[in-house]
């Protein structure tokens, strides 16, 4: 392209050199071409032609690739939930741990009746969400097999802070049976396993209507839930104001209880999330340190470069020195 | 905000006056300052208390009451403004037509209609739900 053009700048010049020649020879040129050259469909043929090509070739495109074809219904998708402020997602705050504790108050009291937790031990609950001591007796509370005895049988103990948190169901055809053929998934890692994480889970355990709206299908054993894919869910409104008791005395709405133990979910499915976020700002601090020392050591280096004075002493042309 | 709540923590930790508590403080001296007080005065003492027991009173009301989600309160909110009215709009016409042509199974749903109001109402309402929750 550009030695097109420089060769295209050359041939100007070199008309506009000798011009009187080119004068003669347009001249010639005109005359020599005729009627047929003066037509502007002639002249702009090669113009027209590309344009439609062009035209053609994008409507070509949109014929093809244009509309978007869903294989889903909106329905079937299932409604995207809203993004809430959650004061954990913010990059330098970390979980809100009173509201871990009322979170786990709710998963005890609420969901555990039919969701596990299996991949929570008592001990990681221990400071982040209760104290040893709470912890402990916590565990107490139900039995765990011990290692065979002398006789090889296995008895009972009462659990410790090593024994992870029971689950409602020895297995999940059990699980399926007790409830209608569906299966309560196990909640330690449903935040991440869920596409939209928190806000999907709070939207899902909040979003139940009163009723489905008109003409909208419900299956058998099925609850209308807009933000679950396909809106047919088989567990049905569990969180109504005032269902727990909160020790702080939080009033217990449906938003509240939803948010506590949603925030919990993700603590369960990210227990490293706070240390994460102290040593990402270690980093920054290391960084920005090294950086500035890094910036004084350059002035340091730089130092006879940059204060070093050129002098050019001309000659004398009267004198000569020697 | 959050770094600027970062940095006042963390000077509040490095200053020596400051004191970081692992438990809450023992509310005992209060208690007695105000002891103190109030014996130099009685009628002023007896007033308080009188306003303090109606507070208490006013307070348990509040609890018998039955609780109210601030979410549904503030997507109803949302729901009637002005900003979701054509969805709205939209989705009771849906209703209409769709209850008033009842008969068997019905050819038509609401649920595309019901999204767009419950999008354009929980939107609306997520960010002022936060500063009412805990």
């Amino acid at each position: 392209m550009l030695a097109r053009s420089c060769l295209r700048s050359t041939r100007a010049i070199a008309s506009a050199r000798n011009s009187a020649v080119t004068i003669t020879k347009r001249a010639a040129s005109s005359s020599r071409s005729g009627s047929a050259a003066d037509s502007p469909l002639r002249m702009n043929i090669a113009a027209v032609a590309a344009t439609t090509v062009a035209a053609g070739s994008i409507a070509w495109y949109y014929h093809l690739y244009g509309p978007t074809a869903h294989a889903m219904t909106p329905a079937e998708e299932g409604l995207h939930a809203p993004k809430y402020p959650w004061v954990h997602e913010q990059f330098f705050k970390t979980f809100d741990h009173q509201a871990l504790r009322r979170g786990f108050q709710v998963y005890r009291e609420v969901c555990a009746s039919c969701h596990s937790l299996s991949r929570v031990p008592y001990r990681s609950l221990v400071g982040t969400i209760l104290t040893s001591d709470e912890a402990k007796a916590l565990a107490e509370e139900n039995e765990y097999d011990t290692e065979p005895n002398d006789q090889g049988e296995i008895e009972k103990r009462p659990g410790k802070l090593a024994d992870y948190l029971p689950s409602p169901y020895p297995n999940d055809e059990a699980a399926r049976f007790s409830n209608n053929g569906a299966l309560p998934p196990d909640l330690s890692l449903i935040v991440k396993a869920r596409h939209g994480g928190c806000n999907y889970i709070f939207s899902l355990l909040t979003g139940y209507p009163d009723e489905p709206p008109a003409g909208a299908q419900v299956g058998d054993g099925l609850n209308f839930n807009p933000y679950f894919p396909g809106t047919g869910i088989a567990m049905a409104r569990v969180l109504y104001e005032g269902l727990v008791d909160y020790e702080d005395e939080t009033p217990a709405t449906t938003s509240q209880m939803a948010k506590d133990v949603v925030e919990f979910l993700n603590w369960a499915a990210e227990p490293e999330l706070d240390d994460r976020k102290r040593m990402g700002m270690k980093v920054l601090v290391v960084t920005s340190v090294l950086f500035a020392l890094s910036v004084w050591v350059k002035r340091y280096k730089w130092a006879w470069l940059k204060s070093r004075k050129i002098v050019y002493d001309p000659p004398n042309s009267g004198k000569s020195r020697h | 905000m959050g770094i600027w709540d970062t940095l006042t923590d963390l000077i509040e930790a490095a200053t020596p006056w400051t004191t970081a508590e692992a438990e809450a403080p023992v509310a005992q001296d209060e208690q007695t300052e105000e002891t103190t007080e109030t014996k130099e005065e009685p009628a002023a003492e007896e007033a308080a208390a009188e306003e303090e027991a109606e507070e208490e009173e006013e307070e348990e009301e509040e609890d018998e009451d039955e609780l109210v989600d601030p979410k549904e309160t503030l997507e109803e909110e949302c729901r009637q403004s002005k900003k979701c009215a054509p969805v709205k709009h939209h989705f009771d016409e849906c209703v209409d037509r769709v209850t008033g042509a009842a008969e068997g199974v019905p050819k038509e749903d609401c649920v595309e209609e019901f999204f767009h109001l419950a999008h354009c109402a929980t939107q609306c309402a997520a960010p002022k739900l936060w500063s009412v929750l805990k």
